[in-house]
C-alpha cells in the first residue's frame, strides 16, 4: 500500500497533536494520526470517543484548537469544509446533504457542470460524464433522475461520485453501511477496496468491527478524546480492539437492588415474538419496578422498538401485552391513554414546544389534569409544573421560562416530568442521557431509578452502554433486529455487551 | 459539504421558523402578548412587543398638529367602525398562525357568508334565519379548509388559496356579478358607517361584535385547552403529535372556528354598509395576516395574542385614518402600510 506507483510520497494526510475543546469537554486530546495513499484507515470507539470531532477537524468544519494537520506536506491553515473540499477531501455522511430536486448529475457536478461557451450547460455532456464516472465505480444510477427518487444507498452513491468527480483524494466515509442491506454493503466494500486500488486515501469510520476487520489495513482506536492505539489490522483481533474501546476501568453496575421486581409478576410490558420490517422474533418483558436498557447500535431496532410501542410502527406478525392485555395502539393518543409514555430521543425536536413556557410543556400531555369546566386553570397548571421542577430539581428561573432557554439535561427532565404527568405505568426513554453533561446524567439515572421504585417499568433505549450498565437492572442488547442477549447489568459487562452488539451481520451474511 | 446535519438544520429553522430553535432567546422568551401571567410575567414583558403603541403615540401626536378635528370622540368612533371587520378576521387568523396554519379564503368567504345572507333577505327570510344561514355557510367553508389542511397532503396557503378561488367563482355565479344592495335588517343593527349613526352605548354598534371577539379570542388563546394545543401545534407539530395532541382533529376544530369568524366579520360589514357582493372584503385576507404579524404574531406558528394582533389592527386603522387627515392621498396609505408590515417582521427577528 506504501507503493502505489504514482512516485508521490507514500504519506497523505499527516495529524499532530490535534486537539479540540468544546464547552465543558476536552473532545481531542492530542491526537496523532497519519493516512497514506491508497490506505484504508478505519477510526474505532465508543460515542463520544472523538472520532466525529477528529473528522470534523480533517474536513475543516471545526478548526482544532491545537497541533496541525497536513495534507501532502502542506499544513492546513484555513478550515472551512469549502476549502478542505477543494483540497480534496471529502467525507459522505449517512444521511448525505444533496439537492433533492436537482438530478444526480447536477448533484455530481454541482458548481463545475461542462458548459458550451461557458454559458449554457451542455446537458447531454454533463450526463454522459457522470455516467462515466458511475459506471467507472460500477454505481448503477440514472444520472437524470432527480435524487429525491433515490434510495438512501443510492443517495451515498452519488455522494461519493460527486467526491470522485471533484478528484478527492482523501475520503471519510462516516458509517456508511448504517442504511445498507448485506448486498449494498458488499457493493460498498467492493468500492472502497476499488478506491484504495486507485489510490485514493480513505478514513473508514464505523462501529462495526467485522467491516473495520475486512476493509481496514491500519486501525485507530480513540477513547474520550485521547488516541489509544494504531496498529496494522493484521495484528489486532476484533476482542482486543473491543478492549482497547473499553479501557481498564472496569465499568461496575451502580444498580440499587431492586426489591420490587418480583420474578412471578405478569410484565407490565411484553415482546413475544414480534416482527417489524427492522425487528425480528423479538422476544422480552419488563417488570414492574424494573429498568430495562435496550442497547445496541443505530439502526439495529431499539429506536423501532419504542415506536411500535408509541403505535408510530405496527408488528407485522407477534404480539406486544401489556399487563397482560394485547396492545395495539393505533398513535400516541391512544398510547399514553392506555398507559405508555415515550420520551423521544431528541428533546428540541420531537419532544418539547421550544417556544413555550416549562409550564405549558409540562401540563401538555394531561390538559385535562389542568381544566376546571372546560377552562384550564392556570394555577393548577403553575402549582403542577413548580412540583416537578422541584421534584426533578429543574434548574430554571421560574416555570414561565420558554424551555428553549433551559440547557439539555434540563430539557430532557422537563420531558421526564411530561412522563410523570401522564401518569404512564410504562415509560420508555430514548437516549435520555445524551449530550447533556455528566452531572445531569446522574441527576437522570437517579430520577429513573427513583420511577422504578414507584412501580414504573421503565425501558431505556440507547446506544451508549457504560452509561446504561451504570443505572439499568436488565440489558437487552440488539443487534441487526434481533435480541442478541438478555442478561442482568450486574452479571455482564461493559465489553461483553459491546462485543455483542458490535459484530456486522451485513458482512456476516455478504 | 462536510458541516453536521444539525448544523445544516439549524441554519435553515433559524431562517425559517425562527420560533423552532433552540437558540439564545432574549429574556422573557416565553410567549409573550398573552398578556400578564401574574407579576412576574409582566416584568418579562418584551418592551419590543409594544412597538406598534410607542409609533401610534408619535403618529397621533404628529397628526393633530396638522389638524384639529384628528383628536376628537367623533374620529376616534370613526377609526373604530372602519377597523372592526378587518379586526374580528384578524382575531381568526391570528389563532390561525399561531397554531402555523392561515386562511387565504377569508374576503371570498366573507363575501360569500354576506351573499347568502343577502340573497335569503331579498326574499324575505327573517332575518335571524339569514344571519344563522350567512355565518353557517362560512363556517362550513371553515370546516371544509380544516379537514383538508388536517390531511397534510398540502400546505394551508395552497388549500386556501384553492378555496379562496373556488369562493370567488361561486360568490359571482350567485349573485350574477350584481351586488345585493339591501341589507334590511342587518342595515339598521350595523349600518350608519359614519359615526354618532347608529350609537350602542356610547359607541359605534359594529366595535361590539369586535371588541367582544377580542375577548374571546383573548380567553380562547388564554384558558381553553383548544388555544393551548393551538401554540404547541404552532410551536412543534411533532412534539404535540407524541404529547398525544390530537393535531388532525385540533386543526379542524380551528380552521371551523376561523369560518364562523369569518361569518361573523360577513354579517358587520355587509350591515355596515349595507350590501352584499363578491368584491365586499377584497384584500382581507392578506391585511389580516399583515395586521397579525404588525402585532408580533409568528408567521410559522408557536407565537401571538389577541392583544398583539390587536395592537396591528389598531396601527392599521390609524395610519389608513392619519394619513387622509394629513391631506395625502389613499395612495400613500398603501405606501406607508406596505413598509410597515415589512419592519414589522424585521422588529421582530431583531428581538429573538
Amino acid at each position: 500500500m506504501s507503493d502505489n506507483g504514482t512516485g508521490a510520497p507514500p504519506v497523505l494526510l499527516y495529524a499532530e497533536h490535534v486537539s479540540k475543546h468544546f464547552p465543558g469537554v476536552q473532545a481531542l486530546r492530542d491526537v496523532d494520526f497519519t493516512l497514506e495513499r491508497g490506505e484504508v484507515h478505519a477510526l474505532v470507539g465508543q460515542n463520544g470517543a472523538g472520532k466525529s470531532t477528529l473528522v470534523k477537524c480533517i474536513s475543516g468544519v471545526h478548526p482544532p484548537d491545537g497541533g496541525r494537520i497536513l495534507l501532502d506536506g502542506r499544513e492546513i491553515t484555513t478550515y472551512t469544509p469549502k476549502h478542505a473540499f477543494d483540497l480534496g477531501i471529502a467525507v459522505v455522511h449517512q444521511r448525505p446533504q444533496l439537492l433533492p430536486w436537482l438530478s444526480v448529475t447536477e448533484n455530481v457536478m454541482l458548481g463545475k457542470l461542462p458548459a458550451r461557451k461557458g454559458l449554457m450547460i451542455d446537458r447531454r455532456k454533463a450526463d454522459e460524464l457522470t455516467r462515466d464516472l458511475l459506471a467507472r465505480f460500477r454505481l448503477d444510477i440514472d444520472p437524470e433522475v432527480p435524487v429525491a427518487y433515490l434510495s438512501a444507498p443510492d443517495r451515498q452513491q452519488v455522494a461519493i461520485a460527486k467526491a470522485l468527480y471533484r478528484n478527492a483524494k482523501l475520503l471519510i466515509l462516516d458509517e456508511p453501511t448504517a442504511a445498507l442491506d448485506a448486498q449494498r454493503s458488499a457493493q460498498l466494500f467492493a468500492l472502497v477496496e476499488d478506491l484504495a486500488q486507485q489510490g485514493v486515501g480513505i478514513i473508514y469510520v464505523s462501529h462495526h468491527l467485522e467491516e473495520v476487520f475486512r476493509l481496514a489495513h491500519r486501525v485507530t482506536v480513540l477513547r474520550d478524546g485521547e488516541l489509544v492505539s494504531t496498529q496494522p489490522a493484521s495484528e489486532l483481533s476484533q476482542d482486543e480492539v473491543v478492549t482497547l474501546m473499553a479501557g481498564h476501568r472496569i465499568t461496575g453496575s451502580v444498580v440499587a437492588e431492586s426489591a420490587a421486581v418480583s420474578e412471578e409478576a405478569v410484565p407490565a410490558l411484553e415482546f413475544s415474538h414480534v416482527e417489524t420490517t427492522l425487528l425480528h422474533d423479538v422476544d422480552f418483558g419488563v417488570r414492574q419496578g424494573e429498568v430495562v436498557g435496550v442497547v445496541g447500535l443505530i439502526g439495529a431496532g431499539g429506536h423501532d422498538l419504542a415506536q411500535v410501542l408509541f403505535g408510530l410502527d405496527r408488528p407485522t406478525s407477534g404480539r406486544v401485552a401489556l399487563q397482560g392485555r394485547t396492545y395495539q395502539p393505533q398513535g400516541p393518543k391512544q398510547a399514553i391513554a392506555q398507559g405508555i409514555f415515550l420520551v423521544p430521543e431528541d428533546p428540541a425536536r420531537d419532544g418539547l414546544v421550544p417556544v413555550l413556557s416549562v409550564a405549558q410543556n409540562v401540563t401538555l400531555v394531561s390538559l385535562k389534569a389542568v381544566t376546571r369546566r372546560g377552562l384550564l386553570s392556570l394555577r393548577r397548571e403553575r402549582e403542577v409544573a413548580e412540583h416537578y421542577v422541584g421534584e426533578l430539581s429543574i434548574a430554571t428561573a421560574s416555570v414561565n421560562t420558554a424551555v428553549r432557554n433551559l440547557s439539555g439535561g434540563n430539557q430532557q427532565k422537563v420531558l421526564l416530568a411530561k412522563a410523570l404527568t401522564s401518569k404512564a405505568e410504562v415509560l420508555v426513554l430514548e437516549e435520555p442521557t445524551q449530550g447533556v453533561d455528566v452531572h445531569a446524567k446522574a441527576e437522570i439515572h437517579r430520577i429513573v431509578r427513583d420511577l422504578a421504585s414507584r412501580g414504573k417499568a421503565v425501558m431505556v433505549v440507547s446506544t451508549d452502554i457504560r452509561d446504561l450498565l451504570q443505572f439499568v437492572d436488565r440489558m437487552v442488547a440488539l443487534r441487526a433486529g434481533r435480541v442478541v442477549a438478555d442478561v442482568p447489568a450486574r452479571s455482564t459487562s461493559y465489553a461483553q455487551i459491546l462485543d455483542l452488539t458490535v459484530g456486522s451481520v451485513a458482512v456476516a451474511s455478504a | 459539504m462536510s458541516t453536521g446535519t444539525e448544523g445544516m438544520k439549524s441554519l435553515a429553522t433559524d431562517g425559517l421558523v425562527g420560533a423552532t430553535t433552540a437558540g439564545p432567546a432574549l429574556s422573557g422568551g416565553a410567549p409573550n402578548g398573552k398578556g400578564r401571567q401574574g407579576a412576574a410575567r409582566s416584568r418579562n414583558v418584551d418592551v419590543f412587543t409594544l412597538w406598534p403603541i410607542a409609533v401610534m403615540v408619535l403618529i397621533i401626536i404628529a397628526t393633530s398638529f396638522t389638524s384639529s378635528r384628528f383628536l376628537s370622540v367623533f374620529n376616534f368612533e370613526n377609526i373604530l367602525s372602519q377597523a372592526a371587520p378587518l379586526g374580528i378576521v384578524t382575531m381568526g387568523q391570528c389563532i390561525l398562525l399561531i397554531s402555523g396554519g392561515l386562511d387565504l379564503s377569508v374576503g371570498y368567504n366573507i363575501s360569500f357568508a354576506s351573499i347568502i345572507t343577502g340573497l335569503l333577505l331579498e326574499h324575505n327570510a327573517p332575518l335571524g334565519v339569514a344571519v344563522l344561514a350567512g355565518i353557517f355557510a362560512a363556517t362550513a367553508v371553515g370546516f371544509v379548509n380544516g379537514v383538508l389542511a388536517a390531511q397534510g397532503r398540502a400546505h394551508p396557503f395552497i388549500i386556501t388559496l384553492g378555496m379562496s378561488i373556488f369562493l370567488f367563482g361561486l360568490d359571482t355565479q350567485l349573485t350574477g356579478g350584481a351586488p345585493v344592495n339591501n341589507m334590511k335588517g342587518l342595515y339598521s343593527a350595523f349600518g350608519g358607517y359614519m359615526p354618532g349613526g347608529f350609537p350602542f352605548f356610547g359607541l359605534p354598534s359594529v366595535t361590539w361584535p369586535f371588541l367582544i371577539v377580542v375577548l374571546l379570542t383573548y380567553g380562547f388563546l388564554r384558558w381553553a385547552p383548544l388555544g393551548r394545543r393551538a401554540y404547541a401545534i404552532g410551536g412543534n407539530e411533532a412534539a404535540a403529535y407524541l404529547s398525544g395532541i390530537p393535531v388532525k382533529r385540533t386543526k379542524i376544530y380551528l380552521y371551523t372556528l376561523m369560518g364562523a369568524l369569518v361569518g361573523i366579520t360577513g354579517m358587520v360589514l355587509s350591515g355596515q354598509i349595507n350590501e352584499a357582493s363578491f368584491n365586499l372584503a377584497q384584500n382581507f385576507e392578506l391585511q389580516s395576516i399583515a395586521c397579525a404579524v404588525i402585532g408580533g404574531t409568528a408567521l410559522f406558528g408557536g407565537r401571538g395574542g389577541a392583544f398583539r394582533s390587536l395592537q396591528g389592527v389598531a396601527l392599521w386603522g390609524l395610519v389608513q385614518n392619519s394619513i387622509l387627515f394629513i391631506g395625502f392621498s389613499s395612495n400613500y396609505q398603501q405606501m406607508s402600510l406596505g413598509v410597515i408590515i415589512i419592519l414589522a417582521v424585521m422588529v421582530t427577528r431583531v428581538q429573538r
